[in-house]
């Protein structure tokens, strides 16, 4: 189970599959700023961590949410 | 049908970022079975949108308007260092804020019919001045506080303005959670995520009025729910209720309960168990708080939830969707949820000390007033019951209305009788010819125009006092009138005076020369009971499609007699 993907999936309106590594607010129309700020919220919930502000800010795209995520000692696969 | 689908239209200004809350919102509505739509202003330009009389606000046609202005943006520079830049800043400055923000309340006022929610402010949890700020003489904190008795006052006899206690709530979740601080720099959003579905269920208690959507009747089991254990293997004294660690949660649990039964709440009771061991609490338990007369209908045996649940409509003469049923059993909850869906359902929690709060969170039964009709409403159930116990006296239904002694009183729609009469059109279902639903506003405004007539009917009979419980709006058109609006409250159903009603109005046409009587019946799926009474009043019908039926009735040539034996004056 992706829990990373299907947080993604709901916020940004896209399938599950459509999501990779390289998914980005540059290459998505749905990811933007808002939603970004969306994604660290309900990511917070999910995981019951709490992420600082400049890991908010870094990330660029979906392979940097999932480094802040191993920082934070969660282990996405795929 | 088309009423109840009617959509409700809520827009909501605010001064900072709360894209989620349309959606939170549409989704807590719906879950309530409310349709909405919900317009949410431009980032922090309230005040424009206000003022603007070609804004998006004013095109949207809201019939809700939720005014958001945080405390933050309030301020400005004063909430960082509220005593460095002008001396004594304080001591106008709640009357200058509040008479800012009253003229645009009453801009809105003016320019829309829409019901207003007006958040108060969130007094602020630091303060520069540490332990002496309450010390200061028209000090910052005070000054918020102050500000916001000002504007509760302002619009506390004003029926469409409601200043929703937001402090209150930033309390109850925490003053510093409420804020997600990294959100808010990142985003300039001021409340957190988390609690937008809380916020919309705090607005979900002003739309449900609304929508005409209020619960009547609060339905209860016993064991376990209004006392612990259980009576049939207890016993009388085995039960837990009282001033005993136990028993407190119960009894408090209780004391609130009379305490909405006095607000006009009606109760009763759906438990399986043996009638003589429940009814000896109810009569006789020293820390029975709710007395056996507090209840309007009980349904103690051993038939299943549900069919009590049917019966207990019946007998009371409201929908299922007036009831709000409290029982500790999962079981029966999932049950009542399968097959009357239409009941709202408490989740009560396993433990009974959480009781109290779990009623406190119940929002369904609000009301944007209580009349002095829902004050009474629970003895005239009772007079009810006294009235039934007659009717199986007199077998003859027609001897059995005369012995009733009914009388009627014609009122006229003043500033005593409008908010009845608007309370009946939005929540009469059953004897309702056209089911239009009016708010108070509308009803002045046909006052304001010479081309309406309106009526409220006021009936009694010897066993008491119904109140207002009829409505008649009738529109002028040239030399013919056209019923509008004719209703009855189930109340008064079945006892003919709707007919004594028709009686009189046909009575004043002929007085003011009226030609003939147009009148239309629009079919629900509730008032059925009206159905035939245009017929019955030998109005022919004139048109006839699948959403309504068209009746004429000719002053000089169309006969109706009235019943003789309802006095209508």
């Amino acid at each position: 189970m992706n829990k990373l993907k299907k947080i993604l999936a709901k916020i940004l309106e896209i399938k599950e599959d459509e999501i990779n590594d390289k998914t980005s607010p540059d290459n998505t129309p749905t990811w933007d700023s808002y939603n970004g700020l969306l994604i660290a919220s309900e990511l917070e919930e999910a995981f019951n961590l709490k992420f600082t502000m400049d890991e908010v800010t870094r990330v660029k795209n979906v392979k940097d949410i999932k480094g802040v995520l191993k920082k934070h000692k969660i282990k996405i696969n795929s | 049908m088309n009423d109840r689908h009617k959509k409700i239209n809520i827009a909501i200004l605010s001064s900072f970022t709360l894209n989620s809350l349309p959606a939170e919102l549409k989704k807590v509505c719906h879950d309530a079975k409310i349709n909405v739509d919900v317009y949410l202003g431009k980032y922090n330009q309230y005040v424009q949108e206000i003022l603007d009389g070609n804004s998006g606000l004013y095109k949207f046609k809201p019939d809700v308007i939720i005014l958001f202005i945080d405390a933050k943006t309030l301020l400005g520079e004063l909430f960082f260092n509220p005593y460095g830049s002008q001396k004594d800043i304080w001591e106008k400055w709640p009357n200058t804020i509040s008479r800012n923000l009253s003229d645009l309340i009453r801009k809105l006022l003016n320019k829309t019919e829409a019901k207003i929610i007006f958040h108060n402010f969130e007094t602020p949890i630091y303060s520069p001045l540490g332990i002496i700020e309450n010390r200061k003489r028209s000090g910052y904190f005070e000054s918020i506080e102050k500000l916001n008795t000002i504007l509760r006052g302002s619009f506390k006899d004003n029926n469409r303005v409601f200043i929703f206690d937001y402090n209150n709530f930033c309390s109850r979740i925490g003053k510093e959670n409420i804020i997600d601080s990294k959100m808010y720099y990142l985003g300039d959003i001021k409340i957190s995520f988390k609690y937008l579905t809380q916020l919309c269920h705090e607005y979900l208690a002003y739309i449900i009025p609304i929508a005409a959507k209020t619960k009547k009747c609060l339905v209860f089991d016993l064991d376990n729910t209004l006392w612990g254990g259980i009576i049939g293997e207890d016993g009388f004294e085995g039960i837990k209720l009282g001033p005993t660690p136990e028993g407190k949660p119960f009894l408090e649990f209780q004391k609130h309960i009379l305490a909405l039964h006095n607000r006009g709440l009606m109760l009763a009771i759906n438990s399986k168990n043996n009638p003589a061991d429940a009814l000896k609490v109810l009569r006789e338990h020293p820390y029975m708080i709710l007395k056996e007369e507090n209840f309007v209908a009980k349904r103690i045996n051993w038939q299943d939830k549900i069919t009590n649940m049917k019966e207990l409509a019946k007998e009371l003469n409201i929908g299922l969707d007036s009831f709000i049923f409290f029982d500790d059993d999962k079981v029966n909850r999932e049950m009542v949820k399968k097959y009357l869906p239409q009941v709202e359902v408490v989740e009560m929690p396993e433990d009974p000390s959480l009781y109290p709060l779990t009623l406190f969170k119940i929002n369904s039964f609000n009301t944007f007033q209580i009349t002095e009709e829902d004050r009474k409403r629970n003895e005239m159930y009772i007079q009810e019951k006294k009235r039934i116990e007659l009717k199986n006296e007199v077998q003859n239904l027609e001897e059995f209305i005369k012995s009733l002694e009914l009388e009627t009183a014609i009122l006229k729609a003043d500033k005593f009788t409008i908010p009845r009469i608007s309370q009946l059109t939005l929540k009469t279902n059953q004897f309702n010819v056209t089911t239009k639903r009016y708010n108070e506003g509308q009803i002045k405004n046909f006052i304001k125009s010479d081309k309406y007539l309106i009526k409220c009917y006021q009936i009694v009979d010897k066993f008491g006092d119904y109140g207002i419980t009829g409505v008649a709006i009738i529109k002028q058109i040239n030399k013919d009138w056209l019923i509008d609006t004719f209703l009855l409250s189930c109340r008064v159903l079945g006892k003919n005076v709707e007919f004594a009603i028709m009686g009189s109005i046909i009575k004043e046409a002929k007085k003011k020369k009226i030609k003939k009587i147009i009148s239309e019946f629009v079919p629900t799926s509730k008032n059925k009971p009206a159905e035939n009474f245009y017929q019955d009043c030998r109005f022919k019908i004139i048109e006839k499609t699948a959403g309504r039926t068209k009746y004429s009735f000719d002053i000089k040539k169309d006969g109706f007699i009235q019943p003789n034996y309802i006095n209508i004056h």
